[in-house]
């Protein structure tokens, strides 16, 4: 690091009055804060703050040879409080974490100060202002940090199973590999039979795999494994505990049984758009139909060598490709998002159509035809084996006008110079796309985390793909956003990954950061563990007395039961009262 | 079995496999072949469709790989060969490139970086900007530790018999550094000076320069009857004037130090030996140079009364001045060498009875030979080393006045011999050669010098008489020659023409044909050769006599100043192992590394600028014939700066030292070589990535021709924390552009280069850096000339609506090509087919071609037989992709990222996550087993 090498980066603190010896580092991150905070004079504001012993720039500091430079401070001058101000805790709070634990350093008398998100990222047009602000904010990290005290981390022995939701070809593979790594697995599919969407298919795009031969295989491979056990028509309907120990109950036909997982995959799959009355002609005339729906059709009729619609031989159809998809954010309850599978399945479609009987007349009517990567070829091969492809404008849709008996579409087509186009077909194609699957009850029960496009949220789509906000809570499959029968596999693998890691461990190391009780002055009211969301408080006992407990499992630290004690008796670790008045004050002085 | 899992690639997708495993608690082994991990991710801005800053991403991964307590990592390392073994897991031969620093002492302070002299094109910013030959990868590297990146000995240091790094001090000289460079030189040889001016330069011929050549040079040649024809011809440009740039630095030095700035060796590293030498030419005073620095005692024995040997008698002062030759040897007796003149020694016993532990015999070669013909003796006719010896040492007076002055021979001493006798006052001089030109072994400029200066060159003449008046010569008889089938030499033997003999007027003869080793006096004492050369073992130039060593031109017969000068050093070496005690069996002396290809330097570019060499200047021939100064006049500092600014850098790495000198942690270890150990891993997981598609393929879009046009790979840069330039400007004129134009499925769906399938995030990064660049340069227009926008993944068609939204241009239209106007600006041809299909032109000032992905097929290599099954477009076949992904056609051989296919980031994190987990389980399949 040692971005600038000649400035004083110590003070001599022998008789300061908190006796702390806090490091305070503040990052440039390349450009993202120094572009905007002027971050030496930052430093120069700080520098002499009682408590700080050393003070320092740097260009990363969450770079490998930052972090080595802290941990060679931190011994070097006995360091009790860090501080690094760059960049969201979200990002590198355990990076930072990570540096003090290597030195040493308890890593809870760790403070992370956003400069970025909360400052230059929000100020990039007032430079002296983020300046100043900086120095307030990194201020009052170093007041908390002077009151941080060392903490451990609680340990919790984790359970060696899984829970799988969903039996879809992503909770099937998932499963196989934990069992094969000797970790326990529950799987429970809602509906009658395993196999999920995939085992409804003859033929997957790109390699023309039959859907239903791959899930037999691996309900093969998983009826050889002791260690899975799969519900079928099952729910699940009630999950106590928390990370590496889940108390998971199932309802099935039958019965009720109750297990205890260390881990639970989502991968509960997705729902086919289904249009509205009227939406292109859909439900309004039998030849217009979804894209699964036609693709049960051509399978059907693949052995008999023709392809027939209500006893007539087809000989033209249109696809309408983004039905569901790609929605101007304007509507209501848009799908503003791209199917991703929509337009390799359709045109994959066509070209079985073709091999059926290559004279029937295909059109396919697009915006942008997304046959990403090796897919490619899919679309050059249709387009050679006579499918007409047709764009249109986004704001000037195709028009399906049912008349005699035949459909006809109107359409303006960009390719041709904007000629308008009408097309008599036998059949209309929806090319519909996924959509998030109604699962509010399972959602509740897990408290998982919904994105904007409805489907189920990753941490952070590079950094954490499969893990959830809840702890031990993955997921995988169609249930994070569309994808193909591979992509989820591989998803439902890479959650396999994590879990596995979790659970091979043996044991979990649960935040300190969470609420405590002043047993002095709870007078248990109840107040706190009506207002907790996680049942983590209950009555408890101090000899005679009744008082509220807490449950260093469940609490997630959140703070809501904080403000309702009427008794002050309840405090968050790392956010103890002295803490933020400290932080206030520290915002609060004028800086010179 | 060492490792339980192989990841190959420190990209991200292998940082998440490794991290995936070692989180299971297996032990990952991960080799990168690059300095630092992070793959090409780091290099980029930010990420779409979260603007994430790609740092920010990737930086904590790459710290949590490195000091994962179950991963290993090595960088700088290659995989060479895998050999599956019957038990399922592998072994695998890797190649561990040598970085030259000490990983475990570098503390990344860059202090070598700083101040090394020689730059090259930074491959991880994809050559806008160049770095040093040491540096550190980009400052988030991890590991952050130096490299220096030295593909082999460059062509001039190698050819140097003496190993002067004369790419380290051409490199320094270059930088201004003239006196670090003298002291680059005098670690290898202690007289720069006399080097500086009389050495043959062997590194020169050498020089890479001397192939560029200049094609375009067409000549008028006619053939047969009038018929005329352009013949290409081509004109070598020209080797560095390596000695030249050495003279001024000695020069320089010399200058500002008439006194070596050293002593003798402090007496606690004295050590209690005696060395005798016996000889104080080039060979002797190097070997005592050497011999004295480690603390010995040495001591010079010269027969003559001033000390140089050859230098001194046998060199003219107009070639080099005995200035030059004395404060050279102050570079010896300095460190307390004592030279004993006026003191033949006779006999080597004598030496040992004297308390001598070690003799370095280097008496040189000056026995003349003869013709053998009457009149030999005569008055008048002189051996050109008596001749030499007389002038040079001052021996004796001669006038040569109004006198003919014939000089017998064709080498160097036949030329200088000729030259000295137009300087004492010679009316005529000529010189008589048996061969022709082209067989005579003394240099063009020599010959060309001595011509100047009036010295007449008679070619196939030998005089077989010499006829004189009175006991002194008066004529010769010469006869003709003609040549004749090669002799031993390969040389055409001269033939005499019978009946041709001729008498010419002579009023003094120089004989110039030849001289033999100087070891007549201890025939007895040591064996020798049939030629008179002392018989020594050429790797430790021992004599028969263990105490006594042998070297210079007493052994190798009349050779180079320098070769003489790397026999003393190597002799120097020998003695000290000798008297160390250690058995001589085990000597071997330091050798370089290999010389790099010439051809493979010309190879890493793509043309080089045309610089001619800075032509010899001398003083003018009327004038200089009448005295000793020194003839050729000295390069000025602006000519040395600009003459070393022609080097190459062949071997990148210039060995100049800098590095050694400055680094606080003594981390620098130029002895390091590159290693290739095995290992045994139960799984692999190739992480192996993948290329870009190299954007001067497509020809129309004028990549490499204009300067303009640039990748998005090179964008990512300017846009980047660490940007090379601070800011986003255009390369020809360094102007903030304000109309950029990006063109997306440059070579990806264009079967016209072979890659018909779609890159899958090049639409995606477009838009993300138009949407950076409109924060960076809210006053620029972006226009995104596309066939399809693939905004397909979660969040992107978001974020496609984004960028429109915030005024990016989309214009569906496939460009046909690019054309430069005279001011930089580029003229975008296009079918706008959102308006009509019509064919039209745009005018913009920056274009970024958005290059597509290309397979990287090095993983193939790998494998015997190529066992690994690539697709149809060469990346790794994934077997059983639908359930599998990331399975290969070898069992426990997994593949992570875009080694398989492309894909974005999130796409390779999860794919690795999956590899990850298949050979986990692979591994517990052959733990198993066995």
């Amino acid at each position: 690091m040692s971005h600038n090498n000649h400035f004083p980066t110590t003070n001599n603190v022998s008789g300061s009055p908190s006796g702390r010896r806090i490091g305070v580092y503040i990052c440039y991150c390349g450009g993202n804060i120094s572009d905007y905070v002027d971050v030496e004079k930052v430093r120069e504001a700080i520098a002499s703050t009682e408590g700080v012993v050393v003070a320092k720039t740097t260009m990363f500091a969450c770079s490998d040879a930052a972090q080595q430079e802290i941990i060679e401070d931190i011994q070097e001058y006995q360091l009790d409080g860090l501080v690094v101000a760059s960049c969201s805790p979200k990002l590198h709070l355990f990076t930072f974490r990570g540096a003090a634990e290597r030195a040493g350093l308890n890593p809870y008398q760790y403070v992370q100060v956003n400069l970025r998100e909360q400052d230059s990222w929000a100020h990039t047009d007032d430079p002296q202002g983020a300046t100043e602000k900086a120095i307030k904010l990194v201020a009052a990290g170093i007041a908390k940090a002077k009151l941080t005290r060392p903490l451990k981390p609680y340990r919790l022995e984790t359970v060696k199973r899984t829970l799988i939701i969903g039996a879809g070809i992503a909770g099937l593979r998932a499963a196989l590999a934990l069992a094969d790594l000797g970790i326990e697995v529950i799987i429970v599919e809602k509906e009658s039979q395993a196999g999920g969407w995939v085992n409804k298919f003859a033929s997957l795009y790109p390699h023309k795999k039959n859907g239903q031969q791959l899930i037999s295989s691996l309900l093969y491979e998983l009826y050889q494994r002791e260690n899975i056990t799969l519900y079928t028509g099952a729910q699940v309907v009630e999950k106590k505990g928390c990370v590496g120990d889940f108390e998971i109950k199932i309802k099935t036909s039958q019965e009720t049984v109750t297990h205890n997982v260390g881990a639970i995959i989502v991968a509960t799959g997705f729902e086919n758009y289904q249009p509205h009355q009227g939406e292109f002609g859909y439900g309004q005339t039998s030849a217009v139909i979804t894209l699964p729906e036609f693709k049960t059709l051509v399978e059907s009729s693949r052995e008999k060598g023709t392809l027939e619609f209500n006893g007539r031989p087809i000989q033209s159809l249109a696809y309408i490709y983004c039905v569901g998809s790609r929605q101007p954010a304007a509507e209501e309850n848009a799908h503003t998002y791209c199917s991703r599978f929509c337009c390799n399945a359709a045109v994959h479609t066509a070209l079985l159509v073709t091999e059926i009987n290559s004279s029937i007349h295909q059109f396919h009517l697009y915006r942008d035809i997304r046959t990403y990567g090796k897919f490619e070829t899919l679309y050059e091969d249709a387009c050679r084996q006579g499918s007409v492809f047709i764009r249109f404008a986004e704001n000037e849709p195709p028009q399906v006008i049912p008349e005699n008996g035949q459909l006809k579409i109107k359409v303006k087509d960009l390719l041709t110079a904007g000629e308008e186009l009408e097309l008599a077909t036998d059949l209309i194609v929806l090319v519909t796309g996924m959509v998030p699957r109604e699962n509010s009850e399972l959602v509740n029960l897990l408290k998982l985390p919904i994105g904007k496009d409805g489907f189920f949220n990753e941490i952070h789509p590079k950094l954490r793909p499969v893990e959830t906000v809840i702890d031990g809570v993955f997921i995988a499959g169609t249930a994070q956003g569309p994808k193909n029968s591979a992509e989820s596999t591989a998803s439902s693998l890479a959650a396999a990954a994590k879990a596995a890691a979790l659970l091979i461990k043996g044991y979990v190391e649960l935040e300190p950061l969470i609420a405590f009780v002043d047993v002095e002055r709870c007078q248990w009211c109840g107040l706190c563990a009506e207002a907790c969301p996680y049942e983590a408080i209950t009555k408890g006992s101090l000899g005679e007395r009744e008082i509220a407990e807490i449950n260093r499992a469940l609490c997630k630290g959140c703070g809501g039961c904080v403000p309702v004690c009427p008794q002050d008796a309840l405090h968050l670790e790392g956010y103890t009262d002295e803490q933020v008045q400290a932080m206030i004050e520290a915002l609060a002085t004028e800086s010179s | 079995m060492d490792y339980d899992a192989l990841v190959i690639g420190g990209g991200i997708a292998g940082m998440e496999s490794a991290l995936n495993l070692g989180d299971m608690g297996y032990r990952v082994l991960l080799v990168e072949k690059e300095a630092s991990i992070g793959g090409k991710m780091i290099l980029l801005s930010k990420v779409f469709p979260t603007l994430d800053c790609a740092s920010c991403i990737a930086t904590p991964k790459m710290a949590a790989t490195a000091h994962h307590p179950n991963i290993t990592l090595l960088s700088s390392t290659q995989v060479e060969k895998i050999s599956p073994l019957p038990q399922g897991s592998f072994k695998v031969r890797l190649h561990k490139k040598a970085t030259f620093v000490d990983a475990a002492k570098c503390t990344g302070c860059q202090e070598c970086e700083f101040n090394c002299p020689v730059a090259a094109p930074d491959q991880f910013n994809y050559g806008l900007v160049a770095r040093r030959a040491a540096y550190i990868p980009f400052p988030q590297a991890v590991p952050k530790k130096a490299i220096i990146e030295k593909i082999g000995t460059s062509p001039c240091t190698y050819n140097c018999p003496a190993s002067i790094k004369a790419h380290g001090y051409i490199a320094l000289a270059r930088s201004g550094k003239f006196e670090e460079a003298f002291h680059l030189i005098m670690e290898d040889a202690p007289l720069v000076g006399t080097l500086g001016r009389a050495c043959y330069a062997p590194c020169e011929n050498e020089c890479t320069r001397n192939l560029l050549t200049e094609p375009h040079h067409l000549k008028l040649v006619e053939r047969y009857n009038k018929e005329y024809f352009y013949l290409a011809r081509e004109i070598k440009e020209g080797p560095l004037s390596i000695r030249r740039i050495k003279r001024f630095i000695a020069d320089y030095y010399y200058a500002r130090h008439p006194e070596p700035e050293y002593g003798p060796p402090p007496p606690e590293k004295r050590i209690d030996k005696k060395i005798a030498i016996i000889g104080s030419g080039p060979a002797g005073l190097t070997a005592a140079y050497f011999l004295a620095q480690k603390g010995y005692e040495v001591t010079i024995y010269e027969a003559e009364d001033q000390p140089g040997g050859m230098l001194r008698f046998a060199i003219p002062a107009f070639r080099l001045p005995n200035e030059v030759v004395d404060r050279d040897i102050k570079n010896i007796t300095a460190l307390g060498v004592s030279i004993k003149t006026k003191h033949r020694v006779q006999k080597l016993a004598e030496l040992k009875a004297q308390g001598y532990d070690a003799v370095f015999l280097a008496t040189g070669a000056q026995e003349p030979r003869h013709l053998k013909v009457e009149g030999e003796d005569l008055e008048g006719v002189v051996t050109s080393m008596d001749f030499l010896k007389d002038i040079n040492l001052g021996r004796r007076q001669i006038d040569l006045s109004g006198k003919t002055v014939m000089v017998v021979g064709g080498g160097n001493v036949a030329i200088d011999s000729a030259r000295v006798a137009v300087r004492l006052g010679a009316k005529r001089v000529f010189i008589q050669y048996r061969r022709s030109r082209e067989q005579m072994p003394a240099f063009d400029w020599e010959i060309k010098e001595a011509e100047e200066e009036g010295v007449e060159f008679q070619y196939l003449r030998v005089p077989v008489k010499f006829l004189g008046e009175q006991g002194k010569v008066t004529a010769a008889e010469s006869i003709r020659m003609k040549l004749g089938a090669p002799d031993a030499s390969g040389r055409p033997r001269p033939v005499p023409i019978k009946g041709s003999e001729h008498k010419i007027p002579v009023d003094f003869v120089i004989l110039a044909i030849g001289l033999t080793p100087t070891t007549h006096p201890f025939k007895d004492e040591l064996e020798l050769n049939k030629d008179g050369s002392v018989k020594v073992d050429p790797e430790t130039l021992q004599t028969s006599l263990p105490y006594v060593f042998a070297g210079g031109d007493a052994v190798t017969g009349p050779s180079m100043i320098v070769s003489a000068m790397g026999q003393g050093k190597q002799a120097a070496q020998a003695i000290e192992t000798y008297l160390s005690g250690t058995n001589l069996k085990d000597f071997h002396r330091t050798k370089p590394a290999p010389a790099v290809p010439r051809e493979k330097v010309l190879k890493r570019q793509k043309y080089h600028t045309r610089l001619a060499p800075v032509p010899r200047r001398e003083i003018p021939p009327a004038e200089r014939i009448n005295s000793f100064q020194e003839v050729e006049l000295p390069l000025t500092e602006e000519e040395v700066r600009y003459a070393a600014s022609r080097c190459l850098d062949c071997g990148i790495c210039s060995e100049c030292h800098q590095c050694v000198r400055v680094c606080p942690a003594e981390a620098i270890d130029f002895s390091q070589r590159d290693e290739w150990p095995e290992i045994e891993t139960g799984s692999i997981i190739l992480a192996t990535g993948f290329n870009l598609f190299p954007a001067e393929l497509k020809e129309t879009y004028g990549y490499g021709r204009f300067p303009n046009v640039i990748t998005s790979m090179q964008m990512d840069r300017l846009l980047s924390p660490t940007r090379p330039y601070n800011t986003v400007l255009r390369p020809s004129d360094g102007k903030t552009p304000d109309n950029i134009a990006y063109i997306l499925c440059t070579g990806s769906r264009d079967r016209t280069v072979d890659n018909p399938i779609c890159s899958q995030v090049c639409c995606m990064y477009s838009i993300k850096q138009a949407q950076l660049l409109m924060g960076a340069l809210p006053l620029a227009d972006i226009t995104i000339y596309y066939i399809d926008i693939r905004a397909f993944g979660k969040g992107f068609e978001e974020f496609y609506q984004q960028a429109q939204a915030m005024g990016t241009y989309f214009v569906k239209g496939k460009v046909a090509k690019i054309e430069e106007k005279g001011d930089g600006q580029l003229i975008v041809r296009y079918e706008d087919i959102d308006h009509g299909g019509v064919v039209r032109e745009a005018e913009h000032d920056l274009v970024i071609l958005s290059v597509g992905f290309l397979a990287n097929t090095e993983a193939q290599r790998y494998f015997p037989d190529n066992s690994l099954q690539l697709d149809d477009f060469h990346y790794i076949q994934q077997v059983e992709e639908d359930i599998s992904p990331g399975k290969t056609s070898l069992e426990g051989v997994f593949v992570a990222g875009t080694a398989a296919s492309p894909m974005d980031i999130p796409d390779s994190v999860i794919h690795a996550g999956a590899a990850a987990t298949q050979a986990a389980v692979y591994i517990e399949k052959i733990r198993r087993r066995t």
